[in-house]
Parts: structure tokens; C-alpha cells; sequence
């Protein structure tokens, strides 16, 4: 009796271990106890937050986390793949437009959101995979493959910029040019916020409410931590050899060109949950989403952070928005203190802040158990 | 296909040329590799070593000729398809990744292995013939010369190819590694891989004791035993002017090689 306890927690031990292994490995910062436990402290945190945040703050504190997506979706595909895209705005934007028109187009009929909520991820996944079928396997590179994606969206804001007209319906969805999905008139509908489940079990996510902030908290959490058990495999491995040398890895056996295409694909998939999540926030979206701000400011997002981390990306992505926002209110002039700031960064820690910070913290912990020692 | 191919043949190449700009890197190459069969190409900077290596790995594609292994014509195939097909290889280069840890450079060319295999017992059954052993979580950029070079090797290894391709394996290399690393090629080959090596020390040739390949400005200059090459006049002429043979028995390096075929 005594016996078969002892092993039963021996076997949950081993588990537990086994999962914190898997999520730990080579490739990402935190894998002490301590990081763990600090990273429970800061899950519940943000659970608990709807206790001690304003209605309006908890509304903010959501459009972060949707930016959170954003960044997770540029770091894999440029710190762990060595591809800079600056086009995530344009998978963001693409999956938040077909998520809003589907959704105007569907909501009455259907009395939910499932069916727009598959177009507004499918969608950036197609074009991910066109343009990464002709990127990849016409072996461009490198510097061209950042203006091919700036390309891209750049294409898609010029477009949707000039829909203003009448004749610029997709059924009842009118693309309103520069003003994008949304009621800007009486008789314009906006996009729904997601609405989940079938016929009368239907759960509404609206943005300023609870269920929102809790689905969006929720899939960031299985994201970042889905991402982490990805970079962690030895598929992981494989894609940090990609970023070392492709060509190398290709004479190991891999099919870089696919393993590339596959890698951009998830990307855009993560970068459209940012956008189907942002018009569910909202009820709005513009062609602003495609633009040159949107597109850059990921990629200074997760340079600030670390780009070869999940965490580094994650965490510098929060800090930024809420630095930026903090100083907007202070100052007009604020954006000189934050222009500051960034160069510092990109100067003195070229790998990012966190990165760099997490990595001098090892060092000396491993140092003083040496002296320990 | 080939006609010419005898039935134990690995490797057969034919009339493989590659030009970059106006210059023939490697121009109308035959080359033909018995399996088990163990080969050195010899010859200076520029012969078109490496640009062979590249060709039958598939890394840059030829502009005529064929590559034909294990009766397959491959001469289109990526580079990850030939690898699968078992050619394994390590460029002069391009060893291991310098930013990465041994364990993780072992664990990409093992990436193809069956799941449920432990990854860190093949790494180190790998890894211990190669004087790495216990080395695992040490960063690429911290070993050695000759470490980082056995490291390749042992990556080239985990592939579990039937034709190796091993381009200037001891460049770097004190004598007694390079004497380790020829012992190590050889008991590979005596176990039934077939080995291509090019090399330019000539001591490092001697203690192999395979058949030699002469390439010369991109072509096959000569082909025989040791002896046979020694004794050919042309390559005679061109490595060593009119020198005695038994500089080519030196252990010389590349640069040797060049200035004595560019003054001959």
C-alpha cells in the first residue's frame, strides 16, 4: 500500500520533471526552478487581474497581450529562423479583415463566430504559404526577404485604402477605405467580436469584458508555452541550425525550403490570432494594420527583448508598449526619452535587454556556485 | 543507366564541368568509386576540390555531366535527398556550428533516427571514438581545432552514410591528430564505408595508403596507387618543377603546392 504511494509519486515526479525538461532545453532563458516560479507568480498575477485593475486598464492591459502574439509570431520566425519578415502586420491585418467580413457576413445567420474564426486563420496561412513557396524555393534571402514581405503589405494597405467607394461590398461587409471595418455610418455593420460554441451554447468575447481578457491571457499562455515546447524538440534544434548555416543543414538531411515554409506558416497562423483577436477587441480594423509602424514596431519590440527568446520577446513586447504609452501621457515629447532609450539598448545589448541581462545573471550565479564549490 | 558502371560501383561521375564566370572550377571530372573502395583527390588550391565536393553533394548544381550513386542518377537532387540517400560530408568550411553546443550539433545530422532511440546514448557512442566524450555541453566556439574538426566528422558519422565525403579533414591539425584522424578514416573504411578524402599533407597521404586521384586546374590529372602517381611526369611537372619526388612525400601545405605548380 505504502509501496504503490511511493511510486505513484515517484512516477508524478518523474512527469513533472519530464515536462519541465521538454519545456526547458537548450533554446530558451529560465530554466531554473527559480524562473518557473517566477513565471507562476506572474501567470497568476495577470489571472488575478481583473481584481485590481480599472475597467479601462484591463481593457489596455488586453490590447497588450494581443500585441504579446504579434511579437511570439515575429521572434520564431526571426530569432529562432533567421527569417526577418516585416510583414507579420500584413498576416495580422489579412486575418483580421476575413475574420470581420466573414463574421458581418455570417454573425445573424449563424449566431456565432466559428466559421469566421477559421477564414481569419486560414487566410493568413495561405498567403504565408504562397509567398513563402516563391521566397523560399527561389532561395532568397536575407535582406530580400524583408523587402519582398514590406512588399507585400505595403500592397495591401494601398489596396484597401482605396475601397471607400460604393461599390467596395463583400456581401454586407462594406471594406470602407481608410476607415476600415467598422460602424463609422448608421447603415455600416462592424465586425463582431468572437462568438463560440454552437447553436444556443454560444459564448460571447467582447472586448471590455472578463471572458475576453481570460481568452486572450489563456491562448497567449498556450502559445508562448506551445512555442517553447516547439523550439525545445529537436525540430527546434533543426531550426536553430537553419538560423546558424541552411546550407550546412541541408547536407544533414533537412528540407530547409520546407521546414522554412512550414516555420513561416505557423507564423502567420500566430500573427492572425493577433489580428482575428484585435477586431474582436475593438469591433474595428484599418488599413493602418498593414502600414510601415505596424510592420517595424514588432521587429523593435523583439530586438528590445532578445529575439532568440521566446521569454526575452515576450517580456520586452509588454515593457515597450507600456513604456511608450506611460511616456505618451506624460509628454508630447516623450517619444525623444523612448528613441533614447532604444538606441542605448541596440548599442550596449545588441542580443536585447532581457537576453543580455538573463545571460550576466547565469554567469554570476554560476560563478558564485563555483566559489561555493 | 550507365552502361559503363560495374555492378559494385558506388559512385560514378560523368563528365562533370561547373564554370563560375569565365572560370572552369571543375571541367569534364570521370570519376568512378568501387563501394568499400577508400580514395585521396590530391591536388593545390583552386584544382576544384572543394567545387567537386559541392557538386556531388548537390550544393551547387553542374552545368553538364551526370552523378550517378548507387545506380540513382542524382545529379539534380537537393542536397537533404542525397543526404537521406546516404552521402554524408564534411565541407572544408563548414564543420560544425561554432555557436551551438556539441550536443546540439550532434543531435541535427540525428534528427532522421527512429524515436524512442535515446539521443544522448548515440551521442555519446558517437562522440567517444572522436575524444569528445564529456565534452557535450561545451560550446563549439570553446574546443579545439582538431576537436571541432573530429566534432564534423562525427556529424558526417551520425548520418550513417555509405559514402563519406571528407574535404581536407586534418586542415589545422598537429601530426599526431592528423596521424589519429588517418587511423580513424581508415578503420572506418576497414569496417565497409567508402570514403572519398581530399589532402594536401603528403605524409597524411602516405600513412593512407588509398588510391590517389590528381586533380588539376578543375580536371583529373592522373590516377593510380601512391607509386603510380610519383612516377607520372606530368604531375611530376606540375607539383614540383623540377624538383625531386621526394618533395611530394613532404609534409607540406597548400601554399607549397600552388607556388611550385604556378612556378613550374
Amino acid at each position: 500500500m505504502d509501496y504503490s504511494h511511493k511510486v505513484t509519486m515517484i512516477r508524478l515526479r518523474r512527469h513533472a520533471s519530464r515536462v519541465r525538461m521538454a519545456l526547458s532545453g537548450q533554446q530558451e532563458l529560465g530554466r531554473s526552478a527559480g524562473f518557473w516560479f517566477a513565471f507562476a507568480v506572474v501567470v497568476v498575477g495577470c489571472f488575478a487581474a481583473p481584481m485590481f485593475l480599472s475597467r479601462w486598464q484591463l481593457l489596455n492591459f488586453s490590447n497588450f497581450l494581443i500585441n504579446g502574439f504579434l511579437a511570439l509570431s515575429l521572434c520564431l520566425i526571426w530569432g529562432f529562423c533567421g527569417i526577418l519578415s516585416l510583414g507579420q502586420g500584413a498576416f495580422m491585418g489579412l486575418a483580421g479583415y476575413a475574420y470581420g467580413v466573414a463574421g458581418i457576413n455570417l454573425m445573424e445567420q449563424n449566431g456565432n463566430t466559428d466559421l469566421a474564426l477559421v477564414i481569419g486563420l486560414i487566410t493568413p496561412v495561405l498567403l504565408a504559404a504562397v509567398l513563402g513557396s516563391i521566397m523560399f524555393y527561389a532561395r532568397v534571402q536575407g535582406v530580400y526577404v524583408a523587402i519582398l514581405t514590406l512588399l507585400v503589405t505595403l500592397l495591401f494597405e494601398t489596396f484597401l485604402n482605396q475601397t471607400a467607394g460604393e461599390g467596395w461590398f463583400v456581401g454586407k461587409a462594406h471594406l470602407g477605405g481608410n476607415n476600415g471595418l467598422g460602424r463609422f455610418a448608421a447603415d455600416i455593420r462592424e465586425p463582431p467580436s468572437l462568438a463560440l460554441g454552437f447553436g444556443d451554447s454560444v459564448m460571447e468575447f467582447g472586448g471590455r469584458s472578463y471572458a475576453f481578457f481570460y481568452m486572450t491571457m489563456s491562448l497567449l499562455l498556450v502559445t508562448y508555452l506551445g512555442l517553447r515546447w516547439l523550439v525545445n524538440s529537436r525540430f527546434g534544434s533543426v531550426l536553430v541550425a537553419i538560423r546558424e548555416d541552411a546550407d550546412r543543414t541541408q547536407a544533414f538531411g533537412h528540407d530547409v525550403r520546407l521546414i522554412q515554409l512550414l516555420v513561416f506558416c505557423l507564423s502567420a497562423l500566430i500573427a492572425g490570432l493577433s489580428g482575428i483577436l484585435y477586431v474582436s477587441w475593438g469591433n474595428f480594423i484599418t488599413p493602418d494594420v498593414f502600414g510601415v509602424y505596424n510592420n517595424i514596431l514588432p521587429v523593435i519590440w523583439v530586438a528590445f527583448g532578445g529575439r532568440k527568446s521566446l521569454t526575452a520577446s515576450l517580456g520586452g513586447t509588454m515593457f515597450l508598449v507600456w513604456l511608450s504609452q506611460a511616456l505618451a501621457i506624460q509628454s508630447d515629447y516623450a517619444f525623444i526619452v523612448l528613441g533614447v532609450i532604444l538606441i542605448a539598448v541596440m548599442m550596449l545589448l545588441p542580443e536585447g535587454a532581457i537576453s543580455e541581462i538573463a545571460d550576466l545573471i547565469d554567469r554570476w550565479s554560476r560563478r558564485s556556485a563555483r566559489v561555493v564549490e | 543507366m550507365m552502361a559503363t558502371a560495374s555492378p559494385d560501383s558506388l559512385l560514378e561521375v560523368r563528365g562533370l564541368s561547373k564554370a563560375f564566370g569565365g572560370v572552369r572550377a571543375t571541367n569534364d571530372i570521370n570519376l568512378s568509386l568501387r563501394s568499400g573502395e577508400l580514395r585521396c583527390i590530391i591536388g593545390p588550391n583552386g584544382a576544384g576540390k572543394s567545387t567537386l565536393f559541392k557538386l556531388l553533394m548537390g550544393m551547387i548544381m553542374p552545368d553538364s555531366g551526370t552523378v550517378v550513386f548507387e545506380g540513382k542518377d542524382v545529379t539534380r537532387a537537393q542536397p537533404h535527398r542525397r543526404a537521406r540517400m546516404g552521402i554524408g560530408i564534411k565541407l572544408q568550411n563548414m564543420g560544425a556550428y561554432p555557436n551551438l553546443t556539441v550536443r546540439h550539433n550532434m543531435l541535427v545530422p540525428l534528427h532522421h533516427e527512429r524515436a524512442g532511440q535515446d539521443p544522448d546514448l548515440q551521442i555519446r557512442q558517437l562522440l567517444q571514438p572522436l575524444r569528445l566524450d564529456g565534452k557535450s555541453d561545451r560550446l563549439v566556439s570553446s574546443l579545439a581545432h582538431g576537436e571541432r574538426q573530429w566534432l564534423a566528422i562525427g556529424m558526417a558519422l551520425a548520418m550513417r552514410p555509405r559514402l563519406l565525403l571528407l574535404d581536407e579533414p586534418t586542415a589545422g591539425m598537429d601530426p599526431e591528430e592528423t596521424h589519429a584522424t588517418c587511423e580513424l578514416i581508415r578503420s572506418l573504411n576497414a569496417e565497409g564505408m567508402t570514403v572519398l578524402v581530399t589532402e594536401h599533407d603528403m605524409a597524411f597521404v602516405r600513412q593512407l595508403q588509398s588510391r590517389i586521384t590528381v586533380m588539376h586546374f578543375g580536371a583529373v590529372l592522373a590516377e593510380g596507387s601512391l607509386v603510380d602517381i610519383e612516377q607520372h611526369a606530368e604531375v611530376r611537372r606540375i607539383y614540383l618543377g623540377h624538383g625531386t619526388p621526394r618533395r611530394l612525400l613532404q609534409p607540406r601545405g597548400a601554399r607549397d603546392l600552388r607556388s611550385s605548380a604556378e612556378n613550374g
